[in-house]
């Protein structure tokens, strides 16, 4: 095809979406619909995994030494530790850190404070971080072993069950967004269907002049990208104004709301290029096969 | 040029459309088939234009054999032909001017000749000053005349025009007919389907008659005007000196007259056959 025809080709069918109006807009309709339903869920999921995923960051182990052990000794065993196979990074926590890092969290009874003299009391520290949390236990254990370790510990059951809820949470959303797709599928052809039905005649009369079913199609390819593409870029715009609107609720809600992970929401401007895309591109995709494959049926004459 | 040898079509639910039929149109004839209602005429169009396939015989059509024609050769086909429907079949989005251009568009042709050929064949069907109207504001011999143009504007070397008249004024009928007589002129074949008789005893021409599957007859017969009043054909009947097994009555002077009444000279006495 040359390229003055092709202009044509896609000239007829953006001019087919003025002709018809109301089935054009009932496509864009369905298409923002679906959009809004699918980019929805997947957003909600995306925001459910990062919360858990702030929430389980308790791939650490907290190791305290006895308050005697010396600087030097302190240093050795840093090393050691960093040695370990399962161990990704080492802090040191001084004794002066706790201190201040225990104050901090006890701003109602900061009164007690007045009462202690100086912080040599307080262990020194390391928080240790793990590369696989399924083996932090042995590693835990491991490091418990050097002997001037006090106490290590770490909350395998709170990541264990993290984990366990993300996979869930994963698995029920998948099948969520696939339920959303499929029903959106179906949404769609009928309404391509429609749209194509109606002009049903005009393709007859097409193949019965000899046209090629690439001539056919190639404004009805047009004309659903087109559709597609405003479909999409409603859908950004709801979902900007919504997932804003939602997203300031939230972070203005107190600590306790934090406590789950709601601090973790993904902020808007971090993923707009990628949702715009995500839905200029389905939306185009979507509009174009759709009504391509809903000509399928009356082309063959 | 139009050749059926031997076919015969039998649709899937059993029916015998087409009975061993066979049958040459020449390039440059006018053809009339006519026939009534289920004798196999549309079944014989759909055959022509291969919107089926003949279930046994060879079906040649502008010198493909569309038995053997593959599916993506179906558009290089039909681009030889041009069809003219009972209902018209304009597109009612768009202007006399663009149902009839969107035929060249179709098969890619420059915009310059379209702007040229289009307003030249809607003058040849004196429609020139309906060019940009739509299809809802013409008559419906206007609309008839738009088809007629649309099926002309590709040169094609065959039209195949079904029922054209049929959704047309009684006397208007007679102006498309002579519409397509004229194209016939300068060298298209021309098959026209009809049932009315009337239209084919005026203008005469080889009359192609389709009952029960089975081409019953197919002879050249000159236009009459009249219609021989029943008693005159009873009276005819009985000083016939042959009665043919498709119903024409023969004449002791080789005068035919056809089962529908239709009184016509034989075709080697008036019409000196094909041209």
């Amino acid at each position: 095809m040359k390229i003055s025809g092709f202009k044509y080709l896609a000239n007829q069918g953006i001019e087919n979406i003025w002709k018809n109006k109301m089935m054009a807009f009932a496509t864009f309709c369905v298409l923002l619909i679906s959009l809004l339903l699918v980019g929805g869920s997947a957003l909600f999921y995306f925001n459910m995994n990062s919360m858990i995923l702030g929430l389980g960051n308790q791939n650490e182990i907290a190791v305290y030494l006895d308050p005697a052990t010396g600087q030097d000794r302190v240093q050795k065993i840093q090393a050691e530790i960093e040695n370990m196979q399962n161990v990704d990074g080492v802090e040191y926590i001084s004794k002066e850190e706790a201190y201040l890092r225990m104050q901090n969290q006890i701003q109602q009874g900061k009164a007690i404070f007045d009462y202690i003299d100086g912080y040599e009391f307080m262990p020194d520290g390391f928080k240790v971080t793990v590369i696989n949390t399924d083996s932090i236990e042995d590693t835990t254990a491991e490091i418990g072993r050097i002997s001037e370790v006090q106490s290590a510990s770490s909350s395998p059951q709170v990541a264990e069950f993290l984990r366990e809820l993300r996979k869930v949470v994963s698995v029920i959303a998948i099948a969520v967004i696939i339920a959303l797709a499929a029903v959106s599928m179906i949404m769609i052809s009928n309404t391509t269907k429609a749209s194509v039905f109606a002009r049903r005649e005009e393709i007859q009369i097409m193949k019965y002049v000899g046209a090629t079913n690439a001539f056919i199609r190639t404004p009805f390819f047009v004309e659903g990208m087109v559709t597609g593409f405003f479909a999409g870029a409603g859908a950004f715009f709801i979902t900007w104004a919504v997932y804003r609107a939602i997203f300031r609720i939230l972070m203005e809600q107190g600590t306790l709301m934090r406590a789950f992970g709601v601090g973790s929401i993904i902020p808007f401007e971090n993923i707009q290029i990628w949702v715009a895309l995500a839905y200029l591109l389905v939306g185009a995709l979507v509009g174009a096969l759709g009504s391509v494959v809903s000509t399928r049926r009356h082309i063959d004459v | 040029m139009v050749e059926l040898q031997n076919v015969s079509v039998t649709y899937s639910s059993g029916v015998d459309a087409l009975n061993n039929v066979s049958l040459k149109i020449n390039d440059g004839d006018f053809a009339f088939v006519v026939g009534q209602s289920g004798a196999g005429k549309s079944t014989m169009i759909k055959l022509l234009l291969k919107e089926i396939d003949a279930t046994s015989g060879v079906v040649t059509v502008n010198g493909y054999n569309l038995g053997k024609l593959k599916k993506r050769k179906i558009p290089e086909f039909r681009r030889t032909l041009g069809f003219v429907f009972q209902d018209f079949r304009l597109i009612p989005s768009m202007t006399v001017y663009e149902n009839i251009a969107f035929v060249l568009r179709v098969i890619d042709a420059p915009l310059k000749y379209i702007r040229k050929r289009v307003p030249y064949v809607i003058s040849l069907v004196g429609l020139h000053s309906k060019t940009n109207s739509y299809p809802d504001e013409l008559s419906g011999g206007e609309k008839q005349r738009v088809a007629i143009a649309r099926a002309l504007v590709n040169d094609p070397q065959l039209i195949i025009a079904d029922e054209p008249t049929g959704n047309i004024d009684p006397e208007l009928s007679y102006e498309i007919v002579e519409l397509l007589k004229g194209i016939n002129d300068q060298g298209t074949t021309i098959l026209m389907v009809t049932h009315e008789h009337d239209l084919v005893r005026h203008f005469g021409g080889r009359i192609i008659n389709i009952t029960g599957g089975e081409i019953v007859f197919d002879e050249v017969i000159s236009g009459v005007d009249e219609v021989l009043p029943e008693e005159e054909l009873a009276q005819a009947m009985a000083e016939a000196s042959a009665v043919t097994n498709t119903g024409n009555i023969i004449l002791p002077d080789q005068q035919i007259i056809t089962p529908d009444g239709a009184y016509a000279a034989p075709a080697n006495d008036r019409n000196g056959g094909a041209e």
